[in-house]
Parts: structure tokens; C-alpha cells; sequence
């Protein structure tokens, strides 16, 4: 049985790993942003209209093969501390919570497919895959939002496609976003002059989990910034095709970052295990940055028995809104601390010195 | 332009919302690395701001102009409200805000006509229409590629399926294959 609690008891299988590239590639997502005719957008929308759009899509999404499943999460009933996990897990986004009345989110088993309702438009859909993976994952959407469209009449124009709330989403409505990390390129000073190439290539760029975590661990989401004038498969093999691009320059940044100082990345890395298996009291910003310096060790090798995707869903658990899950009340900040150091050495496998 | 950070020259611009407050940063390779450089942008493909930016030169700046624009028939936003949130209404607004779309689009996109897919219960026609401008597009390359023979395959389909268009028949099943068949060669 799918229920909130078996998800969030599980890891997120997009997070695990076996997808291609996942030595520099986390993750990719392709969502798509559709309306229903007849309805204003959610941001001018009465009530009347959010809770009608709201059943059309439950009713039709529930037909969908993929969703017959579903867990179904109407954020009036779940409050903050669920919103918060949501957007942790990638399914919600953060301005989700504030507005509950008549937004609902829908989570296809593992994750691998999920809809928020009433965000910005009446329907999100996205599929989150494992490693790179863009024109896969364009294609499992598409296919459910064909399923779901079945019972649905979306606002529609010929000349400029699927009708949006804000115009940088019309035509196709699809966002490819690759999550990357790119530790070699920034341990060399590279990784400005790169990204800073993409954006000329028409791609966006951003910090993945805000700013901090590019500056800490290098993590950074690609993704595509028109949506109109080219196919879907077009966008997502453009995506595919520079994320590819990247992750060469990331393993030859490795590769220099090894020739040139090998011995101190190495005495890095294992100076990372050792805090992070031994230490009793952590922020989220330490993990963020030891995770990454151990990831590129894992990556290259340097270390054995740990797995890519423990660390890749390290970066979603130790977050606060998972800890104050798992912890049943409000920790304060330094419990959560605990917590996350707690959980950490569990995840990585020293479970006698956790106890 | 000089980096704000350390004064030498800057290469990347970098905008970014903090709390509601708009930051308009330029900085130099190095410290744009130090800050762990979230994005960087050229003006044209920019963020919603620069989107806004671009959407109040398109049309003059000048408040009393924003007073008296369209307003949408379904949802009555009005011109002002469209400007300061950037966002649209309803899917009436297209129409009622094609005049100013138009330029915003081209600006943000690079196009201003949808090239992707089409919902299975569209009308018909639409799925034509949108065969033939893309046709169309092909053609405009293998004319200015000198590809004559290629260019005069395209004519002929675009008439064709304008001509089926018209006898009502436009679903024909040789036009799909002639369609696939062009995204495989181009």
C-alpha cells in the first residue's frame, strides 16, 4: 500500500543512482505546465474554481495507468510539516503550502511521476528520473499527460500552444532540469566560466537547494529557459546534449584535480568520512559540503562499500523537514543537529558507534 | 563594466531576488566562483525581471499608458496588473494581450509560434496548420540553403496538405508519415 508514511519511510527511487552519468548526475526532471479551459488561471481563481479544477484533475488523473495508485495529498488537510517534506522530496514547490484551499498534490508510486494542483497553473506534471535522462523522462510525462488529458479540455492556442500564468512557460509548457555536481570544476575555479557558457546557450543555471549549496558542494540545476518555438524533444535533447557536454568537462576537471594534488583530494575525501561517520553534532550546510567532497571520492573510486545514491538521498533526509518527521515533535535547532549527525553515521553504515 | 565585488573587469551579470528586493550584480570569473555563482544571464534570455524589463521598454514606460490598456473580457486583469506581476489571468488574456505578448514573446523565447505538441482532443486544423508552418520554416532553410530540389518537395506538401485542409480531409495518413519523415531529415 502507497501511503504518505511508506514514502517518506522509503528513499526516493530517482535518488538512487543507477540512471546514466550518475557519477555526475543526480537526477533529471521534466514537468509540464497545463490549464484547463474554462477556468481562470489559480492565482485569479475563486475558490469555486480552484475546488472544481481540483476534482477534474483527481478525477482524470486517477484513469491514468500510471496514477491509478496514487497518493493523493490535499494540502487544506495536511499542513506545513507535510508541505514541508513535499517540497524536500522535489514534489511540491515551496510557495505551495501558502495558499492550501483547493491545491492538492498527487504522488505516483516511488515518486517517479507526481502532479501538484493549483500551483501556479492548474496542473504541474513531472517524472523524475535517476542520472541523465531527458529525453526518457519527456517521454514517461508525455504519455501520462496524454492519459490525463483524456478527460480534460486544456487551454490551447495554436500559435502559441499550451496556455500558461506566466508567458516564460507557453508553447510546449515543459522545463528540463538536470541536477548536477560539479565539484571538480569548482575546486578548480572553473565552474563560473562554464555555467556562465551554458547560459549563452540559452540554459539556465541555478544553485540546487538555493545558493548555498552551489558555494558548498557544487551541486547546480540546468535546466532550459524558452518554451516556445521547438518541439519538446528538441528542448530535451538540447538539455541532454550540453548536460552531456558538462559532465565531460566535470570528470576531465577530476581528472586534473587528482593528477595535480592527488594525495590532498584523497586526504579530503577520507578526512570527509571521518567526520561524517564519527561526528555527533551536524548542520546541514557541514553534510551539504562533506557529502559533496565524499561523493567525488565514491566517484573516483578512492573509497569502497559506499554507494552514490546513500549519499545522493543524504542530501534530501537530513533536511529539517524530514528530521522534525522522523522526531515526531519540533526539535530545536540543536537537536535537529544531533539528529542529522545521528542519522547520518546510520545511513553510512556505522551502526554501533550510532548507538 | 567593473566587478562589484573586487573592481576588476566583469564578465558575468548576476540578478537575483532577495526577500522581494531585486540584486543587479556584476562580478569577474573569480568571485563570481567564490560565491559559488547561483546564474548568470545575458540580457535576452534573461529572468522574469529582465522579462519585465523588456516588457516596459517594448511599450514606453509611463503609468497613465498602463492606466488605459486592454483589459481582459474573462478575468479583467488589466494592462497594469499584467505588468506588475508579470503573470496572466486566464487563457482569454492571450487574446486580450496579443498586441504586447507578441514582442515579449519573441524577446523571451526567440519565437512567437509553438512548435511542440498539440493535445489529442484539438481540432483538427490545428494540427494542420501547425504541419504547414513548420513546413513552412523548412522550406525558408532549404531556399537559403540553395537545397532547390528539397525546397520544391516541401512546396508541393505544404499545398497538399492546404489543399486537404480545405476539402475537410486533413487527417490523412500519408501526410503524418510525410511529417515524420521531415523531423527525421532535418
Amino acid at each position: 500500500m502507497w501511503t504518505f508514511e511508506s514514502m517518506v519511510g522509503q528513499p526516493s527511487s530517482w535518488l538512487d543512482a543507477s540512471g546514466p552519468r550518475s557519477d555526475v548526475v543526480l537526477s533529471t526532471r521534466v514537468r509540464l505546465a497545463r490549464n484547463l479551459s474554462g477556468h481562470p488561471f489559480p492565482a485569479r481563481a475563486a475558490l469555486e474554481d480552484l475546488t472544481a479544477v481540483e476534482e477534474k484533475v483527481l478525477t482524470s488523473a486517477s484513469k491514468s495507468n500510471y496514477l491509478t495508485n496514487a497518493l493523493v495529498i490535499r494540502m487544506d488537510e495536511a499542513g506545513p510539516p507535510v508541505h514541508q517534506i513535499l517540497v524536500e522530496r522535489h514534489i511540491a514547490s515551496p510557495s505551495f503550502g501558502a495558499k492550501p484551499e483547493g491545491r492538492a498534490v498527487v504522488v505516483g508510486e516511488n515518486e517517479v511521476v507526481s502532479a501538484m494542483i493549483n500551483e501556479e497553473d492548474h496542473l504541474r506534471l513531472q517524472a523524475l528520473r535517476s542520472g541523465l535522462q531527458p529525453l526518457d523522462a519527456w517521454r514517461l510525462v508525455s504519455r501520462i499527460d496524454v492519459e490525463v488529458e483524456r478527460n480534460l479540455q486544456y487551454a490551447f492556442s495554436k500559435d502559441w500552444g499550451y496556455l500558461t500564468s506566466c508567458p516564460t512557460n507557453v508553447g510546449t509548457g515543459v522545463r528540463v532540469s538536470v541536477l548536477v555536481h560539479l565539484v571538480g570544476l569548482a575546486r578548480l575555479g572553473e565552474v563560473a566560466q562554464v555555467l556562465g557558457g551554458i547560459s549563452k546557450l540559452g540554459l539556465s543555471v541555478r544553485g540546487f537547494y538555493g545558493e548555498r549549496s552551489a558555494a558548498l558542494g557544487g551541486f547546480f540545476q540546468v535546466s532550459n529557459q524558452t518554451t516556445l518555438g521547438q518541439s519538446e524533444e528538441d528542448i530535451a535533447y538540447t538539455v541532454e546534449r550540453i548536460s552531456s557536454r558538462i559532465v565531460e568537462l566535470e570528470l576531465k576537471a577530476r581528472e586534473e584535480l587528482v593528477a595535480r594534488a592527488g594525495k590532498r583530494i584523497e586526504d579530503e575525501v577520507w578526512r570527509a568520512h571521518g567526520i561524517l561517520t564519527s561526528a555527533r553534532v551536524m548542520s546541514s550546510e557541514e553534510v551539504m559540503s562533506l557529502c559533496s567532497s565524499l561523493r567525488l571520492g565514491v566517484a573516483r573510486g578512492m573509497i569502497d562499500g559506499i554507494d552514490l545514491g546513500t549519499l545522493n538521498r543524504l542530501l534530501v533526509v537530513t533536511q529539517p523537514g524530514h528530521l522534525k518527521y522522523f522526531h515526531g515533535e519540533n526539535p530545536s535547532s540543536d537537536e535537529r543537529d544531533r539528529m542529522r549527525a545521528d542519522l547520518v553515521r546510520r545511513e553510512l553504515g556505522n551502526r554501533e558507534r550510532a548507538q | 563594466m567593473r566587478c562589484d565585488d573586487c573592481g576588476k573587469p566583469a564578465n558575468i551579470r548576476y540578478v537575483e531576488m532577495v526577500d522581494g528586493e531585486l540584486r543587479d550584480l556584476h562580478l569577474c570569473d573569480d568571485c563570481a566562483n567564490t560565491r559559488g555563482m547561483a546564474l548568470s544571464l545575458s540580457p535576452l534570455t534573461g529572468s522574469l525581471v529582465n522579462m519585465l524589463m523588456g516588457l516596459l521598454d517594448e511599450m514606453g514606460v509611463g503609468e497613465e499608458r498602463a492606466e488605459d490598456g486592454p483589459v481582459c473580457p474573462d478575468c479583467g486583469l488589466t494592462r497594469a496588473e499584467f505588468r506588475a506581476s508579470g503573470k496572466l489571468g486566464c487563457a482569454s488574456c492571450y487574446e486580450a494581450f496579443a498586441a504586447e505578448l507578441k514582442p515579449l514573446l519573441r524577446r523571451v523565447h526567440g519565437s512567437t509560434a509553438h512548435a511542440g505538441t498539440i493535445p489529442s482532443r484539438a481540432p483538427q486544423d490545428i494540427e494542420t496548420s501547425r504541419r504547414v508552418r513548420k513546413l513552412q520554416l523548412e522550406l525558408e532553410r532549404a531556399v537559403h540553403a540553395e537545397e532547390y530540389e528539397r525546397a520544391a518537395e516541401l512546396r508541393d506538401e505544404i499545398r497538399r496538405l492546404e489543399a486537404d485542409a480545405v476539402s475537410g480531409d486533413a487527417g490523412g495518413s500519408s501526410a503524418k508519415n510525410d511529417a515524420g519523415g521531415a523531423n527525421v531529415d532535418l
